[in-house]
């Protein structure tokens, strides 16, 4: 202990000067706008190449999981495009498979570089970026549900605005109600989402689904999210409280899909002209 | 030791004065060339007794830079090169120092001779200048800017203490 002490007093002036040091340049990466932004650069570079080379790592180990929950999905698809094609009246079905030039919605797969769950304000670093045509304002979907809109795109990363951010803000309906609403993230559960707006003269019940509205152009319409779990109306408002169950396990999710909408830029623009 | 506390708390807040009230505000441009600062406050740290404990040392460098900074806008850029240099005084005195030690009190050059009392003055001056402009463009990016804002930024301050030591020539 005496040693340690002595230790101690021997490099005291060594000891200041690093912590001085430190907070000088805490200091000056806080309070400077362009040492800050130099600092957030530089370290988002280092930090995209550490973590994708990690994931790397990762995804070596978790093959198997990858191909199993991949096959379970295809599956899924599967089952969902046979059903149809049995169930389609007029052919329709086949008609629409055989002309290709009707796809609206191109589904970019990605691999998550990096993501944050627990954080009041969370965001996902996805492992490609302009260089696979990704662009701002593209929604991100998981196997069964939604995760957040791309809000920053380098040449080789995006980061994604996830859903379960403060900032985050979705247009939804309760399908087959049309009720439309806005999907907002208050609990600290990242399962669990509230969702707003919903006039108070709307029947609701417990257990109705929550799907997109398509209202926007990152998502396309109709997309499952989850299913209301619970409802309050607060006092003297005229609209409803809504807790909704995520389908979608963000935590797990390691792929994801980023949505290309074919006329973004028309809709944008029509609606920014509006504004 | 009172008065030699005396001397260098009136010393520093004199050039304190001077190089946040004047030096500051003297700005020498040709063009796209705008590399000559006057920044001369170091030589407070320089001028400090030489029986100082190396942490008070430290402290105060960062205290001076920190109130730099708050005249400058640039939080804690001056505070960190002036901690540097505080703390690595002590081995630039080693290094430099004269055969008979430093027994005869103040560091000027008054007591140790005018060549070693330079050569310790443009060491630290050099050193304060180039973290200080380093530390202010946060990215070796501009490695250019850097060397040349700090030549440049270095052969001004360099004279200006140096006319000033040969006018006032201090004792402590």
């Amino acid at each position: 202990m005496r040693n340690i002490i002595s230790l101690f007093i021997r490099y005291s002036a060594f000891i200041v000067f690093l912590f001085l040091e430190c907070f000088s340049f805490y200091l000056i990466i806080n309070y400077n706008k362009s040492q800050k932004e130099i600092w957030a650069n530089s370290s988002n570079r280092f930090t995209g190449g550490v973590n994708s080379y990690m994931q790397g790592i990762e995804d070596f180990f978790a093959l198997q999981n990858r191909n199993d929950s991949l096959l379970i999905e295809n599956a899924k698809l599967l089952e969902t495009i046979i059903n149809y094609r049995i169930n389609s009246k007029d052919n329709s079905f086949q008609a629409f498979e055989e002309s290709d030039s009707t796809s609206t919605y191109d589904l970019i797969p990605t691999r998550i570089c990096s993501k944050t769950i627990n954080l009041r304000n969370n965001f996902m670093t996805l492992c490609k970026g302009r260089k696979d045509s990704i662009r701002v304002g593209m929604g991100v979907l998981t196997e069964n549900g939604i995760a957040g809109i791309v809000s920053q795109v380098s040449e080789d990363f995006s980061t994604v605005l996830m859903i379960l951010n403060s900032e985050s803000r979705t247009s939804v309906k309760i399908k087959n109600k049309n009720y439309f609403g806005n999907l907002l993230w208050r609990q600290s559960n990242p399962r669990i989402m509230t969702l707003t707006d919903v006039p108070k003269h709307a029947e609701i019940i417990k257990g109705d689904s929550v799907v997109t509205s398509g209202f926007s152009i990152s998502y396309p319409q109709d997309i499952y999210i989850g299913s209301i779990t619970d409802y309050t109306i607060q006092d003297g408002g005229n609209s409803y409280n809504i807790d909704v169950e995520l389908a979608t396990d963000l935590s797990q999710s390691d792929y994801v899909y980023v949505v290309s909408y074919k006329h973004a830029d028309q809709k944008k623009q029509l609606i920014e002209t509006d504004e | 030791m009172n008065s030699l506390w005396q001397r260098n708390i009136i010393r520093g807040i004199f050039i304190l004065a001077l190089q946040l009230l004047l030096l500051k505000r003297i700005d020498i441009t040709f063009g796209d060339f705008n590399y000559i600062h006057f920044t001369v406050y170091s030589i407070i740290i320089v001028l400090l007794p030489y029986q100082m404990s190396r942490t008070g040392l430290v402290l105060i460098g960062f205290c001076l830079g920190l109130i730099v900074d708050i005249f400058y806008d640039s939080l804690g850029v001056h505070a960190a090169a002036t901690t540097f240099i505080s703390y690595a005084r002590f081995y630039v005195l080693n290094l430099i120092a004269p055969t008979e030690g430093y027994s005869k009190g103040g560091l000027t050059a008054y007591n140790y001779g005018l060549p070693w009392f330079l050569t310790f003055l443009s060491i630290m001056v050099l050193m304060h200048l180039v973290t200080l402009y380093s530390i202010e463009a946060f990215s070796f990016v501009y490695l250019k800017e850097i060397i040349l804002r700090s030549v440049f930024s270095f052969i001004a301050s360099w004279s200006f203490i140096t006319i000033g030591i040969l006018i006032f020539n201090p004792k402590y």
